[in-house]
Formats: C-alpha cells, structure tokens, sequence
C-alpha cells in the first residue's frame, strides 16, 4: 500500500516536472513547478554573472545590493516584513548568473514576488548603503572565501583557463573600488525583460505568472551585457600562502558545451567512494597516500567547461606523490573500454539524476532551460547513453591534449611544478 | 520627535506652508542669520549641528569625501579665528548663497531610519 502510494506519488512529481514550460510573461521568462512542497520558493534568476561585469567587483556588489532599499521599501522593512512572514531571502552568484530567491510558505507569494521585484525595478543603490552595509560584507566574502585555498585555486585556474569572460571572479578582489554608479550602470543593463527569468518550485505556473505580470510588466529595456566567446588558455601558476592545506590543482578545460563524454570522464575519475570508509574504485583512489585528500571537480558552462583535480594536503611530499598518481590516472582516463566506460556511465547518469534532488538544483536546471541552455535531465541522461568507447576515446584524448592548467598554493618552494608531475 | 531630535525644534515647516507669513519672516531670518555671525568666520548653519551624537555622526560619514573635507577646513578656519578673536577677512565670509543645508537630508534619513527600527521594534502584530 504505502509501496504504491510513493511510487504513484514519485511518478507524478516526475510528470509535473516534465511539464515545466517556460512561458514568457511581459517578456520575463517564467517556469513553475509544484510538486506540492509544504513551502514555496520563487527565484529571480539574472544573466548577470561575473562573466558579464563590466569592472571587476561589481557582479559582487549588485548581489550585495540586493534586498537593501528600494522605492517601496526600506532596507529593515524588507527584512522585517520578510521575518514577519517567515520566509528566507538569499542571493547567490556565479561565473554566468545571479539569482535572487526567496523561500516561504504557500499562500504568501504576493509578498514575496513584490520584494523581488521591487529590487528589480526600483532599486536606491544608495551610496552610504554601499558603505555601510555592501562593501564591508562583500570584503568578508571576498575574505573567507579566498581564505579557502581550494577556492582560490579554482578561481585562479578559471583566470588561466579563460583569461577575460569566465575568468573573471565572483568575488571582489582585494583592492579593487567598485562606486555606486557603477553598480547602477550595470543593474541598468542587467535587470532587463529578456536577460530575466522567474522561477518557481511549490507554486502554481498561473499564479506566478499573474504576479509577475503585474509587478515586472513595466520593466523594458534590451540588455547591453555581453561576454566574449569562451575560449580555452591553459597554464601554470604559484601562489605562496601558509596555515592552510598544501593545494595543487590539475586540470583541464574545453570551450564549447559541455559534452557526455565529460560527464564520464568525470565520474570514471571521481575518487569519491559510493560507501563510507571504503577507499572507492577511481583509479586515483588506488594508489592514494595517506593523508591526502583529492576532489574532482567538473564545472561546466554555457559555452565552456573547466575539469580538474584538486589535491589537499598537510605535506607537500606526499601531494607531490598523489599529484603523480593522478595524473597518470588523467593520462590512462583516454582509453576507457569495456566495462569501466559502463560503470563511469552508470555514475555519470546517477550523478546527472541526482543534481536534481534538491530545491536549488531544480532552480537551477529551471533556470538554464528558461535561460536558453539546452540542457535538460531527459537529453543529458540520453546524451550519456549514446557514449560509446571510440566517441570517448577521441573527445578524452583531445581534451587530455589541451595545455593544461596547473596551480600550487601554500608553500610554493616546496610544492611541485606542472613538469615534475609529469604534465 | 522634533524637539529631542538631532536638528532641534523648528518652525520653519510651519511657516512655509503659509505663504504670507513666509514672505514677512524670510527678511527677518535672512538679517539674524546675517547677525549671528557664523558666517563671518566661514562656516555654514550646517557646521553648527551638534555633531556629538550618534545619528549625527552617521550623517557625517555619508558625506561625499569632497564635501567631509571642505567641512573639516571650515572648521579648521573658524577655530583658527577663535584663537586669533578675530574675524576672516569680508571676501572670505560664506555668501548667503552658498550657505546651503548640506547635512540636513543625510541627517533626516538617518533619524528617519531610527524611527523605522523603533516603529518595527514596537509592532504589534495582529491578525487579517
């Protein structure tokens, strides 16, 4: 009984999702799905990620400004309001996008489509809130996350990777004067009808279309933002820190969209063990020191996508020795034949499905459909099932070709170059 | 909250809503601001705001830089001229023109803004 129950429930949250169309509303692009969650949460997601920024810093400082005041209301009004109802308003920023999201319970969208909206529309972008409130936070962003020597080399390796456009960061570099006129310029061009879509999980299509009617119907405009073509660069990089992890990271990237045969290489290459406190089947995993901890990460973009390894560790012998042992392991990666392209396409799927279990993710994937990328669950686990071994070895192996992209941070007399392991 | 307020009482609103009376007491405001001297050691009726405070020190600092320096050297100057009991020279007084309220907005918001918090911090919240 209750088997059938969760199956038939499971089944219809699967066609509610796959009915999410995106449908354009005064121009905005609005996607909604209810899977009938106890709580709603509704997204503004922005083309204006720090690829898009015209001078560095001040994506940041646009998504600092988001929820200060605006023409309706104050910037402690929103938040008590917002408090008052009960719901959560966060921002979050990437290399493409900007998203604005409030979550809250069914029943108070009116609410909560306005505050959004009226950041859209009708932002002050006042100078002493850029003082008080923005630049400070910004900084300590900026701060803890750099202070992470794993973000600081992913952040450095897309600038290699990408130099202009996707290298440009999503946190204001230290140093760098960001004025509220500049923010102002760049909402400007920013918050514009096509560059904008609305999304919604745990709220009906029609209600949230009508809301954004009417408070996003004034907006016009065509947006001026641009960003060049990725294309991919490569190098190597030295970074001298101390107090943190010994971090290397070795990667590769690709312009274009991001391909199936990516995805797989990934997953073949993930060290990550499916059960706890097993060492894991990656080829990486097998040889491992002790001691070190090594991630894989696959980023893709709309137009490129970056994959590395990053390498962490308290003793930079023996981040030297995993570095080699993962590297070799990029190097073997190209030919994948048999039964290991099946389980790494098995894990590619499961890897894809699951990118979807959560709210943001689901945003997310909303968010690219509406936004025009064409990457949707059902095409990705297609495109994963037409792998097949000669396709993988000659997308692995021009990938693998690729100058590669290398950065050390910590104590950079001691942590190996690109060369000695054998790049 | 006029009277505790950082810009001390007023009647000016009053006055200015009422035309007449505004035209017979603006002559009368022009010659004591005039008389009050402050202008002659430089200074404008908005270095005179009692800046001891709180509120008021966050008006300040939204001043632009230019407009905190300028600030500073009017005050500089006028206690230079406290020190020497003396007036500035009749070319360096402020012009009636250019004694404008540069403060005052940055100051209102401010208070506007404390009132708000208060206004929100003693809600009471009751049901539709």
């Amino acid at each position: 009984m209750l088997a059938s129950r969760s199956s038939a429930a499971r089944s219809a949250s699967r066609i509610a999702r796959n009915f999410a169309t995106v449908v354009d509303t005064a121009g905005v692009k609005v996607a909604a799905v209810d899977n009938g969650e106890p709580t709603s949460a509704v997204t503004f997601l922005v083309k204006a990620g720090s690829r898009f920024e015209s001078k560095p810093g001040v994506a940041h400082a646009l998504k600092g400004f988001a929820f200060k005041s605006t023409e309706k209301r104050s910037f402690l009004g929103t938040i008590r309001e917002a408090e008052l109802y009960g719901g959560v308003l966060s921002t979050s920023l990437t290399r493409e996008h900007l998203a604005l999201t409030a979550e809250f319970l069914r029943g108070d969208e009116p609410l909560f489509v306005d505050i959004l909206s009226s950041f859209v529309k009708s932002a002050k972008y006042t100078r002493h809130e850029l003082d008080e409130y923005v630049a400070p936070v910004c900084e300590a962003e900026s701060t803890t996350a750099f202070s992470n020597p794993a973000v600081r080399a992913l952040d450095l390796a897309h600038l290699l990777a990408f130099r202009t456009g996707l290298g440009s960061s999503p946190f204001t570099t230290p140093g760098t004067h960001v004025s509220v006129e500049d923010v102002k310029a760049y909402a400007q061009n920013a918050f514009t009808p096509g560059n904008l879509a609305v999304l919604g999980t745990g709220i009906d299509a029609a209600t949230l279309q009508k809301l954004v009617e009417q408070s996003l119907g004034s907006l016009s405009g065509a947006s001026t933002l641009s960003s060049s073509p990725s294309s991919y660069f490569g190098g190597e990089t030295r970074i001298e820190a101390h107090g943190a992890p010994e971090t290397i990271f070795i990667g590769f990237g690709t312009a274009g969209a991001p391909s199936a045969e990516l995805a797989v290489l990934s997953a073949h290459l993930d060290p990550t063990p499916t059960i706890k406190w097993s060492k894991g089947l990656s080829p990486i995993a097998a040889n491992l020191p002790a001691g070190v901890s090594v991630k894989s990460v696959l980023l893709p973009y709309s137009d490129a996508a970056l994959y590395g390894i990053v390498i962490q560790g308290a003793d930079t012998e023996r981040v030297k020795e995993a570095g080699k042992v993962a590297v070799a392991a990029l190097k073997a990666a190209g030919d994948l034949k048999g039964d290991d392209l099946k389980k790494a396409v098995a894990k590619a799927k499961f890897d894809a499905a699951s990118a979807l279990d959560g709210r943001d993710n689901v945003l997310f994937a909303l968010g690219a459909q509406a936004l025009g990328s064409p990457a949707s669950l059902d095409s990705t686990i297609s495109n994963l099932d037409k792998v097949t071994a000669t396709a993988y070895h000659k997308a692995a192996s021009s990938f693998l070709k690729a100058k590669p992209t290398y950065v050390a941070i910590g104590d950079i007399k001691r942590l190996p170059y690109a060369d000695e392991l054998g790049l | 909250m006029v009277l505790a307020g950082p810009l001390g009482p007023s009647l000016a609103p009053a006055i200015l809503k009422n035309r007449g009376l505004y035209r017979w007491v603006k002559p009368i405001a022009n010659w004591y601001a005039d008389l009050s001297g402050y202008r002659k050691v430089g200074y404008k009726y908005d270095d005179l705001i009692m800046e001891e405070r709180d509120d008021v020190q966050r008006a300040i600092n939204r001043l632009t830089p230019r407009e905190a320096y300028d600030r500073q050297f009017r005050l500089k100057q006028a206690s230079h001229c406290s020190v020497l009991h003396d007036v500035l020279p009749k070319e360096k007084w402020t012009k009636a023109e250019e004694d404008v309220r540069y403060l005052k907005p940055h100051v209102e918001s401010v208070e506007q803004e404390e009132l708000e918090r208060r206004a929100w911090d003693n809600m009471v919240v009751s049901k539709k």
